[in-house]
């Protein structure tokens, strides 16, 4: 295995980073996340216009045909400049969920929506009975003659105040509680009647909801995937999230120890620059390192991914294991090295702390993913 | 009275003393201070009482316990949900003024701080000077029988709630830096002084920026002599330092992590107390915990001999902290996206809606948020190793 973009990849790196050092500012950024709708509408349409929402979709569905790796690039400089924007939930979770199982008039409808920007996701899939395992699954879908009816709540359901449809997941038939087969995914549009959402902001400046499904009914072509399948089918779309929300932790630490190198050069106390204070610059050599571990495992798991390596479900543990790790060690010592201001919503510094602990948490948190590494 | 009896009287005082609300303002903490409102509450009946300053000696309204029965209360009290007093009036200002002050100072002041009349807060850091509190440069300059004040400090916690604030002012450029500085009180209702709120990560206010405009001040307010301040503070860092017990917060944070990974589920459906690898991390908090624990044993045992615990509160400081931060790491990944959810309604003790998520992680993030200044404020992390190194290994 040897890494070496491509010159597409390369030129996707460079004009995204072009793009967001020039179009999105922090200031910018927290002016959005006080707005009651969180993200920026002009941003998205941006990001469509860029091509990027179609990154990752097949040719013949209108998009690029772009794998792991491209997740990885974009992902990496959203992470960089903290942006809000859904692309997780919408396109790498929701999209990649329907251009796998979807079928075709659904498919043809809300991808090419997606990647016009028109349209936004958000997979609702985590139950308050355990947020740890994906497979706890209470809701219940019952067949009924021309579709489905399903009944259940949902609970940290990220961006769905914005989205304009959920991807629901809910049980079929009696399989218990908490196994992983008799899982299916559903289409709900927002529309759907019986369907309640409870709204709410995250720490990371984004918004989520609970949702609650009262006798939801539903067609039968909005079944995604075969009925009962949805773990197995869903199992890929995970780890390509799982590549996307670590690649951006990887680009919220370059710029956190970039900004601590910068702000350490400059702060001055006892006549000194407090850069000269070997503690300090030990410390931040210790981030540099964690990161470019951290990014060296992001690499190879996502070329795994995308050539169908053996262990790369075992590299994804890994990857995930050791963000939550790095993570923490990052942001706790960028704040840390500033002191009093790294504590201060004005400083961009605990923004980039906060997502960071976010992304701890998705997917999995860190002790899940050293005990699924162990085991595979 | 023996230990079992003295802890059964406090047991059965706070039973009855503290309200629903006040019990709910303890148990929603996310930092160091409770809701204001609640704190004051529970602040009257505890003066009602006689108990809230057992620190003191009882000529200033002490309760005369033996440091035993003191430590025993500060534990009932933070077991039973208590909300805990911010530090600057009772366990700050209030030993130095009983060291440094003047008769009229003690006999003024002392009383307010034990009624709640008087809301202190610490003016010590400025925005040039933290770890290097010497440099400071908000300046005390003579007028006649005043002073007139011009500068402005930070990260002063609790100000928007405070009426009064001790100050470290320049008097002197002469010399050492530490050699020009004052100690000073001033009412912080007094023309040019103005507050202004510090937005933290969790989205509330606990530190301030207070800017002094010519603020007029009475001589009289100088704590010490003028040029002295430093001694005076210097004493008060070590009160800020020794004066904490970290042991019964850590116990606070095992009962409440224990609730949490008894109740909630790891991805394999087990309970995470039941989850190897989470077990591990949490008994390895938790021997440090215990570790520290016979540490701040010794430092009290110093104290009762009638010494000092010298660097020995620099190490409870450091590992105090950092302990703590850890135990909120474990919450974290315990609670999973429940994490995630901001409800700041819902952390307040009136609250009467309904919260989102299991209530044992309600406060969850917004701990681990707000905990990452513990390693900073009352001397950072690396200011405290600079003491060890300084001090006992004579580095």
């Amino acid at each position: 295995m040897f890494i070496e973009y491509s010159e597409e990849q390369t030129m996707l790196h460079d004009s995204a980073d072009k793009y967001l050092r020039e179009n999105y500012s922090f200031e910018n950024r927290q002016a959005t996340v006080k707005k009651s709708r969180g993200f920026s509408a002009e941003q998205w349409q941006m990001f469509a216009d860029l091509g990027w929402l179609a990154m990752t979709f097949e040719e013949e569905a209108g998009g690029f045909g772009g794998g792991a790796l491209e997740t990885m690039i974009l992902c990496e400089q959203f992470g960089k400049y903290l942006v809000l924007e859904p692309y997780l939930e919408s396109v790498v979770l929701v999209g990649g969920l329907i251009a796998v199982g979807a079928q075709p008039a659904i498919k043809e409808h809300y991808l090419s929506g997606l990647m016009a920007g028109e349209l936004q996701g958000a997979l609702a899939y985590l139950e308050e009975g355990n947020v740890a395992n994906p497979h706890y699954v209470e809701t219940k879908a019952e067949v009924t003659g021309d579709g489905y009816v399903l009944n259940g709540s949902k609970a940290v359901v990220l961006n769905g105040p914005e989205a304009d449809m959920f991807l629901v997941s809910a049980r079929v038939g009696d399989s218990s509680i908490d196994a992983k087969e008799g899982i299916s995914l559903f289409v709900v549009d927002k529309s759907r009647q019986g369907l309640h959402c409870n709204n709410y902001k995250t720490y990371d400046g984004r918004s989520a909801c609970e949702l609650q499904l009262d006798n939801v009914a539903l067609n039968a072509d909005a079944l995604v995937g075969e009925i009962g399948n949805a773990s197995a089918m869903a199992a890929p779309i995970f780890s390509r999230a799982i590549v996307a929300v670590c690649a951006e932790a990887v680009g919220a630490m370059d710029a956190l120890l970039e900004a601590t190198v910068d702000y350490t050069k400059q702060r001055k106390q006892f006549g000194q620059s407090i850069s000269s204070f070997q503690v300090l610059r030990h410390r931040m050599v210790d981030m540099y390192m964690e990161i470019e571990l951290t990014r060296s495992l992001l690499m190879a798991t996502a070329w795994k991914l995308d050539n169908g390596a053996e262990d790369a479900e075992q590299c994804v543990a890994a990857l995930k294991a050791k963000v939550g790790k790095a993570g923490r060690y990052v942001s706790h010592n960028a704040i840390q090295l500033h002191g009093g201001i790294g504590t201060t919503d004005e400083f961009s510094v605990g923004h980039y702390f906060k997502r960071l602990a976010a992304i701890g948490v998705m997917f999995g948190s860190r002790d899940s993913h050293l005990s699924r590494y162990m085991q595979a | 009275m023996t230990e079992g009896g003295f802890r059964h009287e406090v047991r059965k005082f706070l039973a009855e003393s503290l309200t629903p609300e006040i019990k709910r303002a303890g148990e929603l903490m996310t930092s160091v201070f409770a809701d204001f409102d609640a704190t004051m509450k529970w602040h009257r009946i505890l003066h009602a009482k006689g108990w809230i300053a057992p620190d003191w000696p009882e000529e200033y309204g002490g309760t005369g316990w033996t440091l035993n029965q003191r430590y025993i209360f500060q534990e009932e009290c933070k077991l039973a949900n208590a909300p805990a007093f911010p530090a600057m009036g009772l366990q700050m200002l209030g030993p130095m003024l009983m060291h440094h002050g003047t008769d009229e100072q003690k006999d003024y002041y002392l009383p307010r701080i034990l009624s709640g009349e008087d809301m202190w807060c610490q003016g010590y850091s400025e925005p040039g000077a933290g770890s290097d509190l010497a440099s400071l440069i908000t300046s005390a300059v003579r007028d006649g029988d005043d002073y007139l004040i011009n500068g402005s400090k930070i990260w002063t916690s609790y100000a928007q709630h405070s009426n009064m604030i001790f100050c470290l002012v320049r008097t002197s450029k002469e010399g050492r830096p530490q050699a020009g500085i004052s100690f000073i009180l001033v009412d912080m209702v007094t023309e040019g002084l103005k507050v202004e709120p510090i937005v933290g990560l969790d989205g509330t206010v606990e530190q301030c920026q207070v800017f002094f405009d010519n603020v007029r001040v009475p001589a009289a307010n100088l704590l010490g002599a003028e040029n002295q301040g430093w001694d005076v503070a210097k004493s008060l860092l070590e009160f800020e330092r020794g004066g904490h017990n970290f042991t019964i917060d850590h116990k606070k944070q095992m009962a409440k992590i224990s609730k949490q990974a008894a109740s909630q589920q790891d991805a394999d459906s087990r309970l995470w107390q039941d989850n190897p690898v989470f077990s591990a991390k949490l008994a390895d908090v938790a021997v440090d915990a215990l570790a520290l624990e016979f540490t701040e044993l010794r430092v009290k045992g110093a104290f009762e001999a009638g010494g000092n615990a010298g660097a020995l509160s620099s190490l409870t400081k450091v590992m105090g902290t950092e302990i703590g931060q850890r135990f909120n790491e474990l919450s974290v990944e315990i609670m999973g996206e429940h994490a995630l959810v901001k409800q700041l309604d819902a952390l307040q003790p009136g609250y009467e809606g309904d919260s989102i998520g299991p209530d044992c992680g309600l406060t969850t993030m917004a701990e681990y948020i707000n905990n990452r200044a513990s390693t900073i404020y009352g001397g950072s992390a690396e200011i405290q190793r600079d003491i060890i190194a300084k001090r006992v290994l004579r580095l």
